[in-house]
């Protein structure tokens, strides 16, 4: 074989791969064709890659079944729905919250005394619980035995 | 896509879609949080997917090798070792339903490259056009047939010396 013939094989035997995937342009069949009619490797070549496509593509390459996901996919949406859920009801909590704080800080009928008394109590409480959320969210993330299943 | 039709479509993706995760990472649970997390990410934002653009199924392995990668990255291990990849196997009472062609040619996937592992798979396994491919990996379409044919060549001599 000389070297200017070399690349012109090599694109042949790549279109090769390209011929059983009728990735070619019918220039390039009729080229493979005609390669693989004047050369016995190149045909012997074009067989074994057939029998290989289609071995992996009759292959079992994962354990799990079609059942698997859709018990996931539902897993999942019931996840994304809860998330969208969650989001809903902490913005229009924030939001109610907001407006009731900001209606009582701006009634002029009740003393400024009672109000830092009233908010110095909710304020106490939404701290405690505040901290209470903050410690179970670092406990869950950090908790070795959380994947465990009993 | 109506919801359920697309969550019908992407439940028959599931398989294919671990398949190919399994390959990029080398380890079959990995594999399964790949394509959880990729169903949550889709499942989320369902408008992300512009039928008018292409098919399901090459858009839903783009999200899931995306996912794969980031998992890889986090790990910072490029390169899945060839060990980890032979034992991740499915366990013992798995394995009987799996015929033994699919275990060698399991095995012999093992031995290749990440990028041959799932340009076969994409190819071969899961049936992708070369266009497709290419939207996959995110390279030029004219790449698909060279890599994809080395790695068949690299498969085919993997196979042959499991034989010998």
């Amino acid at each position: 074989m000389n070297t200017e013939e070399r690349p012109i094989d090599q694109y042949l035997d790549e279109w090769l791969s390209g011929y059983i995937d009728g990735e070619l342009t019918q220039q390039q069949r009729q080229r493979v064709e005609i390669h693989c009619a004047e050369n016995e490797r190149a045909q012997a070549l074009l067989e074994e890659l057939k029998a290989l496509r289609s071995e992996v593509g009759n292959a079992t390459l994962s354990q799990y079944g079609e059942d698997k996901w859709r018990e996931q996919m539902d897993e999942t949406g019931v996840q994304v729905s809860r998330g969208i859920g969650w989001v809903l009801l902490v913005i229009s909590a924030l939001a109610i919250g907001g407006i009731v704080v900001f209606g009582f800080l701006t009634d002029p009928s009740i003393p400024v005394s009672m109000k830092l008394l009233i908010g110095g109590f909710y304020g106490g409480l939404a701290v405690l619980l505040g901290s209470v959320v903050r410690q179970r969210m670092i406990e869950s993330k950090t908790d070795k035995y959380n994947d465990v299943e009993i | 896509m109506k919801n359920n039709a697309m969550q019908q479509r992407l439940a028959q993706l599931g398989s294919g879609a671990h398949a190919l995760a399994t390959q990029i990472l080398g380890n079959p649970d990995d594999a399964a949080d790949a394509v959880h997390d990729a169903y949550a990410t889709v499942l989320s934002k369902p408008e992300a997917y512009d039928s008018n653009k292409g098919p399901l199924k090459p858009w839903f392995l783009r999200v899931v090798r995306n996912r794969c990668i980031d998992i890889r990255r986090k790990r910072r291990d490029e390169r899945v070792p060839v060990e980890e990849l032979a034992d991740s196997g499915p366990g013992p009472e798995q394995e009987v339903s799996r015929d033994e062609r699919s275990r060698q040619i399991e095995s012999a996937l093992a031995t290749l490259g990440a990028d041959a592992r799932e340009i076969v798979i994409l190819r071969d396994y899961l049936d992708l056009s070369y266009a497709e491919i290419a939207d996959v990996l995110g390279v030029a379409r004219g790449t698909v047939m060279s890599r994809l044919h080395r790695a068949r060549l690299a498969l085919k001599e993997a196979l042959q010396n499991d034989e010998y």
